[in-house]
């Protein structure tokens, strides 16, 4: 039993890392540990199976191992599909980053966090009023106002992954669903907010699109 | 149903996340254990109440990895006989002092030179503290049976009384100088291991599992909504780094998300008490001590790094 669980952990991070789900759940950098551990698990499994299957008396196997075989199996299993504005709903919007860029992209070649970082360090809207936008993410409801779209930053894993958003003035009766990850081709515009000028991404062309099997960004 | 489903995810995302250092710990304790299978320099390690922490914390430099692997190193200091303040102030303390994460603490706060001296001065202290809050606990209401168990027999005789070994011959001549005892077969050593990964990462799903419920449940927004209250703000960054449960090594960049919002004092109380006390160490803890002992050391952390915390605002505010 005991080198067949460790065989089932094994697949699980060897699995997890082989199928990209972990560029769901974890940031890149641990990406080859997890699988590196996979395969040292089923070693350690292959090397112990032969003495395991001669030894007479085994002893028996403790409850908490059944159980975590079967989350195991589990895990194998169910792959995960979180919601990203639900996750991004319980969390409060922060970039946390230093507010200086090393370089700047051409506008229509900016994704959606080097938008929002180059908000955060050089806020004057009117300096990108009337820029192209070409970006992409999942629609982040706002509470009493219209949705943004936003990207998941992750540090380590989902646990920590903090919202990024842009404000959207979406086409008339376009409005999309929350959760929905759009393209959204358009122009930088300024807008007043609570009294503010902000940016705001005039949306001109949204297309749906299926979630990229790289969804965080670091 | 969203709801499972992102708690789901999370739950997955911590517990790949975390068994790979749980491996590396269990690696790193099973090779001690076949290259040095008597442990008799875990006895030789000083028994002073502050120079036996202070060792513990300075042998986290050998194991460069978060707190889920130092649960396992802890564990084979603590059965090898080791003196009950150096494996505690390896317990608590290396989480921090330890290469990787000074590194990360480093390349995350690179302009605040305060935290890079004090998150480790901190961990020290708290290391310290709790050691001499534990020590004051008799080690039969400390630690899990097993492990006492295994302890007893590996501690001198003029340490522990013979009713309080399982084991042992009475009346036999004590020999002057015990051969040590042989190194076990490699395949020992990996059954052993591959026992205690297992056991470990029995209670490391536990301790994800409610780390990912509590998260779900739980907005973040609430928790760092007092960001500028000097008292508040650390009281919910303390209880942001209890529920979140990542990895020390990695912990500083997630606190560099929200550092210009809160208290520089709430920003180290997330640095201190996070490789002490969470939710998914909270699980792993249970090989090591009896529920007592694992409130007591919430208990004294969580008061301990409240009072760091507010000597850090009240200097620096």
């Amino acid at each position: 039993m005991r080198s067949s669980l460790l065989a089932l952990w094994g697949l699980v991070l060897l699995v997890s890392s082989l199928s990209g789900r972990l560029d769901l759940l974890l940031r890149g950098i641990f990406h080859p540990l997890v699988g590196l551990s996979g395969a040292v698990l089923l070693v350690l499994a292959a090397l112990q199976l032969p003495a395991e299957l001669g030894a007479g008396r085994r002893p028996p196997t403790p409850k908490s191992w059944w159980i975590t075989g079967l989350v195991a199996l589990l895990v194998l299993v169910i792959a995960p599909n979180p919601s990203f504005s639900d996750l991004a709903a319980n969390r409060p919007a922060e970039l946390g980053e230093e507010a200086e860029l090393s370089f700047l992209l051409p506008p229509a070649q900016r994704s959606l966090t080097d938008w929002v970082r180059l908000l955060r360090s050089q806020p004057d809207p009117s300096l990108y009023a009337g820029d192209p936008v070409r970006i992409s993410g999942f629609v982040w409801p706002q509470p009493g106002e219209a949705p943004q779209l936003a990207r998941l930053l992750v540090r380590c894993c989902l646990a920590d992954a903090t919202p990024v958003g842009l404000p959207v003035r979406w086409p008339a009766g376009q409005v999309p669903q929350a959760d929905q990850w759009l393209a959204v081709q358009g122009r930088m515009a300024v807008e007043e907010h609570n009294g503010q000028s902000r940016s705001v991404v005039v949306a001109q062309r949204l297309t749906p699109i299926a979630r990229p099997s790289r969804p965080l960004e670091p | 149903m969203e709801r499972l489903a992102t708690a789901w995810a999370i739950f997955q995302g911590l517990l790949l996340e975390a068994l790979p250092f749980l491996l590396i710990g269990v690696a790193i304790a099973s090779l001690a254990r076949w290259i040095a299978p008597g442990g008799g320099w875990l006895r030789r390690l000083p028994h002073h109440p502050v120079l036996g922490p202070l060792t513990g914390a300075a042998l986290g430099f050998a194991l460069p990895a978060c707190e889920c692997g130092n649960v396992p190193v802890a564990r084979r200091l603590l059965a090898g006989g080791a003196p009950l303040g150096t494996a505690l102030g390896f317990l608590f303390a290396a989480p921090v002092l330890n290469p990787i994460v000074l590194a990360s603490t480093w390349a995350a706060f690179p302009n605040q030179p305060w935290l890079l001296a004090a998150r480790p001065g901190g961990a020290l202290l708290l290391s310290l503290l709790l050691a001499s809050v534990l020590r004051l606990l008799p080690e039969a209401h400390l630690l899990e049976p097993a492990l006492l168990e295994e302890r007893r027999l590996n501690q001198p005789l003029a340490e522990v009384g013979l009713l309080e070994r399982r084991s042992g011959l009475v009346g036999a001549a004590t020999p002057t100088a015990p051969a040590p005892p042989p190194r076990l077969p490699l395949q020992d050593v990996l059954q052993h291991g591959s026992r205690e990964f297992l056991d470990l990462a029995a209670l490391l799903v536990l301790g994800c599992a409610i780390a990912a419920t509590v998260q779900t449940l739980l907005p973040r927004s609430w928790l760092l909504a007092v960001g500028g209250a000097p008292t508040l703000s650390v009281l919910s960054l303390m209880l942001l780094a209890v529920v979140v449960s990542v990895c020390s090594s990695v912990d500083a960049f997630l606190a560099l998300g929200f550092a210009a919002q809160v208290t520089p004092g709430a920003l180290l109380a997330f640095l201190v008490l996070g490789p002490v006390v969470d939710l998914k160490l909270l699980g792993l803890f249970r090989v090591l001590f009896q529920p007592r002992a694992i409130a007591l050391t919430a208990a004294a952390a969580s008061v301990a790094v409240l009072v760091l915390g507010q000597w850090v605002n009240l200097l620096l505010l």
